[in-house]
């Protein structure tokens, strides 16, 4: 390595590890002052806890944490089970069609990532309102879907240019149609942008804040993010307990995340194409 | 009634037209082995017969059935894809059994078919594996299977070969005739390869730019090459191609030019053999092996410039400066020669390249055969 190639890489180790720091310390201070005392966070709020305590977590789950934590766990799987099932579909015949019409279709699609969400927020609001589905869960699951779904489609179809025809071919000479191609051949085969879509809309509905606020307003429909939030005011005497359900909310993503960011990296470096 | 047929058929791609009306038919338990270079449009030929590419126009039966219009898995044809193209998500018995379990045939007759096939292919040891722990050889056996279990009517291969090493080749080309001889099914054999084309087939198609340039039993086009193209591509090392003129014309007899300061080549022309009119550019081909130190024709003097000693056999190049060749593929003066035994030219070597009359093969400029070789035959 020369000299200069070798400054570049310190320069660029040392920027990514402040960047890695200035992330991970809020995240790091909300743990340690889970397992405080309220007296304890407010004198020594950067010291660890004296004594690891698990009342907090056990008040924060009094109350209605676990409420939330079940409301989160189906609006996130409902809506990524919609995008993952829709995006992958849509984009296995846009990528396999030869009709020009469908390159259009495509751009399209892509083109309703670039909507922010701000800007249609009252047309959607009086959408869920009129469809009576405020504070269901459905109320944020099928915006969620909605949301993910161009994102995820250009994945998988980045992912489906480069799928092997002749396993397609063989699975058609071997009787399949072209769902059983799909369901039975590529889906089965693909695994990395499954796992790598599936992740990314996890993460993002999981935390999504603004929606979730909007359309639920009632406590028992409540997701994590939102629910919290309501927990501000009603239990500001109780911030390690507040603190404790914040770490209940983050810390499933991060563990899922660790586990699959192999599949999450490789994918997403192949975007773009 | 021919097994399998193909008429007319066409396939264009926008404005470029990659098969431009080929026919051919074979029997039932016939190997037909189709030859070409790389681009001339065998894949698409086999896929169209497979149904994975639509035809533009013409037709394709099998077994008597019109199947142009059927879907690929209607069509009584199963095919081998040069990549293999296993599923690796399933177990190689999987990978057998795969067109049976979609046609919902019952699990035991399932596992019938793929045992039977596996015996066949000496895999029964790995049926339990994912494709990814086979090597190269073990995975075409098992596209194989995965085509024998359907008992198809017709067997399509395209380049199974090439992706293996020359000795597994080598060996593979003799187990796919044994495999022939004991199913009997018509096979459909691709190749750019012309010693698997000899070596395999019952018949060769030879093609060229989208069109058959021929068809024959592997001798037929050794021995009586229709083109020119025909005689480059079939045998190896590839046939001499001298530039020539016609200089004289009496009766059946020809003569032709071997550059300045030779006597013109005198050839009889068979009673069916089309003459060349005087003066016209002409190519006489002559194979390496007839090419010698004896014989009737003094063709030219040449340096020896490259000596591969193969032990039964030596290739010997040697350079002619007063001769030019119409082969594109080739050096002009150059010759190959083949000697069949070990030889003592040595590089640099001054030799007369000499050959018998009834060697040469006589090519039009349009490159269409005007007057055919004798076999050399070795007592
Ligand atoms: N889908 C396609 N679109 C356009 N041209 C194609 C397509 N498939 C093949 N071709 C062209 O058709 C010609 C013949 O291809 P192919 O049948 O694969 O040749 P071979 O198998 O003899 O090497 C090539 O020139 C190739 O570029
Ligand atoms: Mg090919």
């Amino acid at each position: 390595m020369t000299l200069r190639s070798r400054t570049v890489a310190i320069g660029l180790h040392a920027v990514v590890s402040l960047w890695t720091l200035f992330v991970l310390l809020p995240v790091f201070v909300m743990v340690i002052s889970a397992f405080k005392s309220q007296a304890e966070l407010f004198t020594r709020p950067l010291a660890l806890p004296k004594q690891f305590s698990f009342a907090a977590f056990e008040r924060a789950w009094g109350i209605g944490i676990s409420g939330f934590l079940v409301n989160s766990i189906l609006v996130t799987a409902l809506s990524v089970f919609i995008i993952i099932f829709a995006s992958s579909l849509a984009a296995y015949i846009l990528a396999r069609s030869e009709r020009p019409v469908m390159r259009w279709v495509y751009v399209a699609i892509v083109a309703g990532f670039a909507v922010p969400l701000q800007s249609v927020m009252v047309p959607l609001y009086q959408l869920v309102s009129g469809a009576g589905l405020l504070n269901s869960r459905l109320a944020i699951a099928l915006p969620y879907a909605a949301y993910g779904i161009p994102f995820t489609t250009m994945l998988f179809y980045t992912f489906f240019l480069e799928f092997p025809r002749e396993l397609e071919e063989a699975a058609r000479l071997d009787g399949c149609g072209r769902l059983e191609v799909f369901f039975r051949i590529v889906l089965p085969l693909s695994g990395p942008a499954i796992a790598s879509g599936a992740i990314f809309q996890a993460v993002f509905n999981w935390n999504e804040f603004i929606l979730a606020l909007l359309m639920l307003t009632k406590s028992d429909v409540r997701t994590l993010p939102v629910g919290i939030y309501g927990l501000t005011g009603q239990y500001s005497a109780d911030w390690p307990a507040l603190m404790a359900g914040l770490a209940i909310a983050t810390l499933p993503l991060i563990v899922i995340f660790l586990l699959a960011q192999r599949h999450f990296v490789r994918s997403l470096a192949g975007l773009g194409k | 009634m021919p097994h399998l047929e193909v008429r007319d058929v066409v396939k264009r791609y926008g404005t470029l037209t990659v098969l431009s009306g080929v026919s051919f038919a074979a029997e039932k338990g016939e190997f037909v082995v189709m030859v070409g270079p790389s681009g001339c449009g065998k894949s698409t030929l086999l896929r169209s017969i497979a149904g994975l590419e639509e035809i533009s126009s013409g037709s394709v039966s099998i077994a008597g059935h019109d199947i142009t219009a059927a879907e690929p898995s209607d069509r009584g044809v199963a095919m081998v894809f040069q990549n293999y193209a296993l599923y690796p998500h399933m177990t190689v018995a999987q990978n057998m059994g795969f067109a049976l379990k979609v046609a919902r045939r019952p699990k035991a007759e399932i596992e019938a078919a793929v045992t039977r096939a596996a015996e066949i292919l000496r895999i029964t040891d790995h049926l339990g594996k994912y494709p990814k722990a086979l090597s190269g050889g073990q995975k075409q056996r098992v596209a194989i299977g995965r085509a024998i279990t359907r008992a198809p009517e017709v067997f399509l291969f395209d380049e199974p070969l090439s992706n293996l090493d020359a000795a597994l080749r080598s060996q593979m080309r003799i187990e796919l005739s044994r495999l022939h001889r004991e199913l009997g099914a018509t096979m459909l054999y691709v190749t750019h390869d012309q010693t698997e084309a000899m070596t395999m087939a019952d018949r060769i198609i030879v093609m060229n730019g989208g069109n058959i340039e021929q068809i024959g039993s592997p001798l037929d086009l050794y021995n009586k090459p229709a083109t020119r193209f025909v005689a480059g591509f079939i045998g190896s090392p590839r046939m001499n191609f001298i530039a020539s003129r016609v200089m004289r014309l009496s009766g059946r007899s020809v003569g032709f030019s071997l550059g300045e300061g030779r006597p013109p080549l005198d050839l009889e022309f068979a009673p069916g053999e089309t003459l060349p009119i005087l003066g016209d550019a002409v190519t006489l081909g002559i194979r390496p092996e007839a090419l010698g130190d004896d014989g009737e024709v003094h063709i030219a003097d040449a340096e020896v410039t490259v000596v591969e000693a193969l032990g039964r056999e030596t290739l010997v190049y040697s350079d002619a400066r007063t001769l030019r060749t119409t082969d594109s593929e080739s050096l002009d003066g150059y010759f190959a020669q083949l000697v069949p035994s070990q030889s003592d030219k040595r590089l640099g070597q001054q030799i007369e390249l000499k050959a018998n009359r009834s060697a040469f093969v006589v090519f039009a400029a349009d490159g269409a055969t005007l007057h055919d070789a004798s076999p050399i035959h070795h007592k």
